[in-house]
């Protein structure tokens, strides 16, 4: 008979008595010590000067305005944002609107068009284009479809049978909005509001291409001019913290989104309201607000491409469009091999390493791809054999996206139940044994389907790429934003429509509400 | 055959013990039920005694193996049990036939044994079925059969029939037990359904609080209850006050008595089918107020001297609302200090 020891005093051990799996933590432990680089690093080289250098570097008048720029930025575009998008949900969802499942659809798949595509577009309509007024307009229409999708989803969530309890108990119609659906979307939409502003905190494309000095320019400006990259560290690090803040806001407000939803049986959703003639003018602040997000940028695409499509360069294309591929699949493989011991610990045990992994992601989530692109080139540049070279972009892209995989990845374990482990155990498996036999085989669709999701978002991301990519490496997102910057609009068309073609059917497919809550299509698009 | 013995279990989660050394004994080939509320600890022994849990302290056995003592756990890999969980838990990725030979190592019996066991649970057309396509009572079934396929030393059912429709519930259940039974198989079931655990067990256990209770066939239970509280969750009762005094003399609306101011205040504990009516003129009189009538029998509630009174009677019904009557206790004096 083998017996085995049993280490740990059973009352230490986690609610259900689960063990964590040596090996689990132990890699689990190295990924999120491998993933804590760049933000080690960047921090050494913030304060290696001192901290007084440090401080003088935020005393600079430059530090000053880029903040006061960066969160007017961010918090006018999430005011907007909010605006148009729980307007338009709610127009969409709770009235007879016309077309309202075609203002769904056009709102979702706004989604697919990254900002500096939108800015190139609007740049290349309008020759003037550019500013602060023109970074909160792009903004606004790239950010305000997270605020819709979430608006539709608490919607939906909210048992009609609630409302009409309410309207039972003597209360009006706006009574029922102010009472009833206000307090159980709040959280939900809050939490959304707060992924705005992380958004507008890490774009970098949109704001350098209109000239809008917000941190993400100004680091990269930093970078590019001067060899002095303890101060852009510095800097960086201000926007670290900004992103942090938001980030635990963000956990907090998700923590106390909670399902609306009490009893049992399906949920049924309310009447629609008859809004009479007032549809038309709703029909057309809905047409207006699509035409900018997304009709503008397909209708520059598509005239530009026609007016190159004779003198195409495919070889440069296909080549392009090959670059974005090897290194989006590099990365996202990558991020998926360290997000599944997190998942997995996130997932199914309950204990301190999952815990601390748990804050580790989310401290990554607050790294935008700029700061993290800055810690490998100053990290790189000292390891000279990782400089420029494809591996260090792939760990770019992985330590970027991490949070997005782990999401993906613990969404998917989180489905097997552990229930299954038991009766696996019970029929004379092991451990490893279960994983491979049971654990894997149903979690598999889910992981896959996170991964195409990193593959998918990997590949429109700007920053990093620009800064790690080997020389001569062009990808589609590097050719757009090189065409772009000196104007040559033309030239870029044809890989802003390959870009946006390739991501948008994914972003339809895997944002429509009604089969992802909205926690799924927060972890899944965009961000 | 395996006898299963428990000794002095503790289990804690967080510090607070779940169950408290808890004694029980299932001999082998007997199938026994543990009967008890939810959040008793009735799953938590189930799981201690699979090894999913480590316990704190104490002792669990089958047979002469010592699979559990203290710190040292036998892994639930090696235990041998089979482990029936809450709506069949099937793995959703497997067909109905992978499913059953999940447990089986020998490659060379594979495919006899599980057609045997479709066989069994006669499902056999239902083998390259994935589990989604089956029915609460087919999936019940099937989990029953990949428990048996490794021929466990000891099965665990976690209320196996909990999720399945009352007409369902009844068949299956019987199917079940004739089953296990046949086969010898030392079975465990946890339950809080009082009429699962009298129709199905051979043993029954009562847990309370970590710990059992009362153990015993399920007409000792039912019948010879060592408290009122085991008495009411082995069935319907009539708790009455009442008084004894220490020559053993007890006062009751059925047996008024004077009894000495030292007498002991307490209930008398009666099952409705052991009271007798009769004609209005003999026995204790009361009154119809109300009738629950159930077609195979009946319910009469009625209001004896102010004391409400519930009696199970066979059918048909003769009697109405409104009618008076005669009570005759015709059962055992079952007398619990209060």
């Amino acid at each position: 008979m083998t017996l085995t020891q049993n280490t740990a005093a059973p009352s230490r051990k986690s609610a259900g008595g689960v063990a964590v799996p040596k090996s689990l933590s132990i890699s689990a432990v190295a990924v999120i010590l491998l993933a804590s680089i760049p933000l080690g690093y960047l921090v050494i080289r913030a304060t290696g000067s001192g901290i007084a250098v440090a401080a003088a570097v935020i005393g600079r008048e430059k530090t000053v305005t880029t903040l006061i720029t960066t969160i007017s930025l961010a918090l006018l575009v999430a005011f907007f944002a909010l605006v148009i998008g729980v307007s338009s949900a709610w127009l969409i969802q709770r009235t007879n609107l016309p077309f309202s499942s075609l203002f769904l659809v056009l709102g979702t798949l706004a989604l697919a068009v990254p900002s500096y595509v939108s800015t190139y577009a609007w740049i290349a309509l309008i020759p003037n284009f550019t500013g602060f007024a023109a970074a909160v307009l792009i903004l606004t229409l790239t950010t305000a479809p997270y605020v819709l999708l979430a608006a539709i989803a608490a919607l939906r969530r909210i048992d009609a049978t609630q409302e009409e309890s309410a309207r039972a108990l003597g209360l009006g119609p706006t009574q029922v909005a102010k009472r009833v659906i206000w307090p159980q979307s709040r959280p939900t939409l809050l939490a959304a509001v707060l992924l705005v502003l992380l958004y507008v905190l890490s774009d970098f494309g949109a704001v350098s291409l209109l000239r809008v000095d917000t941190f993400t320019r100004v680091v990269h400006t930093m970078y590019k001019a001067t060899y002095d990259r303890s101060a852009a560290a510095v800097v960086a690090m201000v926007l670290v913290l900004l992103a942090a803040v938001l980030i635990y806001a963000e956990q907090r407000a998700r923590g106390r989104a909670v399902a609306a939803k009490s009893g049992l049986g399906t949920i049924r959703t309310a009447a629609k309201i008859d809004i009479g003639n007032k549809k038309y003018v709703a029909v057309a602040y809905l047409f207006v607000l699509s035409t900018a997000s997304i009709g503008v940028p397909i209708y520059v695409l598509v005239t530009r491409f026609i007016a190159v499509s004779n003198d195409l360069d495919i070889s440069k294309l296909v080549s392009a469009a090959a670059a974005t591929v090897t290194a989006a699949l590099a990365g996202a493989l990558l991020a998926m091999l360290f997000a599944i011991p997190l998942g997995l610990l996130a997932a199914r045990y309950k204990s301190k390493v999952s815990t601390i992994a748990e804050s580790a992601i989310l401290v990554t989530h607050a790294l935008p791809g700029v700061v993290i692109g800055l810690a490998l080139v100053a990290l790189g540049s000292k390891l000279g054999f990782l400089y420029q070279t494809l591996p260090l972009l792939a760990f770019a892209y992985a330590v970027l996206f991490l949070a997005k995989a782990v999401g993906s990845v613990r969404t998917s374990f989180a489905r097997v139940p552990r229930v299954f482990d038991d009766i696996s155990h019970s029929l004379g498996y092991s451990n490893w044994q279960t994983i491979r036999k049971v654990t894997i085989p149903i979690a598999a669709p889910g992981v896959i389907t996170g991964f195409l999701l990193v593959f998918l978002t990997a590949m429109k991301e700007l920053p990093a790429t620009l800064m790690l990519r080997p020389t001569g490496f062009d990808t589609l997102a590097t050719e757009i934003w090189a065409a772009t910057a000196i104007s040559q609009y033309g030239k870029a068309a044809p890989y802003a429509l390959l870009l946006v073609l390739i991501a948008a059917l994914p972003t339809y497919l895997l944002s429509r509400p009604d089969r992802a809550q909205v926690d799924q299509s927060r972890e899944n698009v965009g961000l | 055959m395996t006898t299963l013995r428990i000794d002095g279990l503790t289990v804690t989660f967080a510090n607070r013990p779940v169950l408290n050394e808890l004694n029980l004994v299932v001999p082998a080939g007997a199938f026994a039920a543990v009967l008890g509320p939810s959040g008793c600890g009735k799953t938590t022994l189930l799981r201690a005694i699979a090894g999913f849990i480590p316990p704190f302290s104490g002792t669990i056995r089958f047979g002469e193996q010592l699979v559990s003592v203290s710190s040292i756990v036998v892994p639930p890999e090696r235990r041998k049990v089979g482990y029936v969980a809450q709506e069949g838990a099937l793995f959703p990725h497997l067909t109905v036939a992978e499913n059953i030979a999940f447990g089986i190592t020998d490659n060379k019996i594979k495919s006899e044994l599980v057609a045997e066991l479709l066989q069994l649970i006669g499902l056999s057309k239902f083998a390259n079925r994935m589990p989604s396509e089956l029915s609460g009572g087919q999936q019940t079934r099937v989990a029953l059969a990949r428990a048996l396929a490794p021929e466990p030393k000891v099965m665990l059912l976690d209320e196996p029939f909990s999720a399945l429709d009352a007409a369902l519930r009844d068949e299956l259940r019987a199917e079940v037990s004739e089953l296990l039974k046949s086969r010898k198989t030392t079975t465990l079931m946890v339950t809080h359904d009082r009429e699962e655990a009298l129709v199905v067990a051979d043993v029954v256990a009562l847990m309370r609080d970590g710990q059992i209770l009362q153990t015993g066939t399920p007409a000792e239970v039912y019948h010879n209850p060592i408290s009122a509280e085991i008495a009411i969750s082995t069935g319907d009762v009539l708790l009455l006050d009442s008084t004894k005094d220490e020559a053993g003399k007890i006062n009751s609306v059925f047996t008024p008595t004077q009894l000495s101011p030292s007498a002991l205040p307490g209930k008398l504990v009666i099952r409705p089918e052991e009271i007798k009516i009769t004609a209005a003129a003999t026995g204790l009189s009361a009154k119809v107020i109300d009738l629950d009538y159930y077609g195979h029998d009946a319910v009469v509630h009625l209001d004896a001297a102010g004391a409400r009174v519930d009696v199970r009677i066979a059918g048909p019904v003769e009697l109405k609302v409104g009618d008076l009557v005669g009570l005759e206790h015709v059962g055992p004096i079952r007398w619990f200090p209060n």
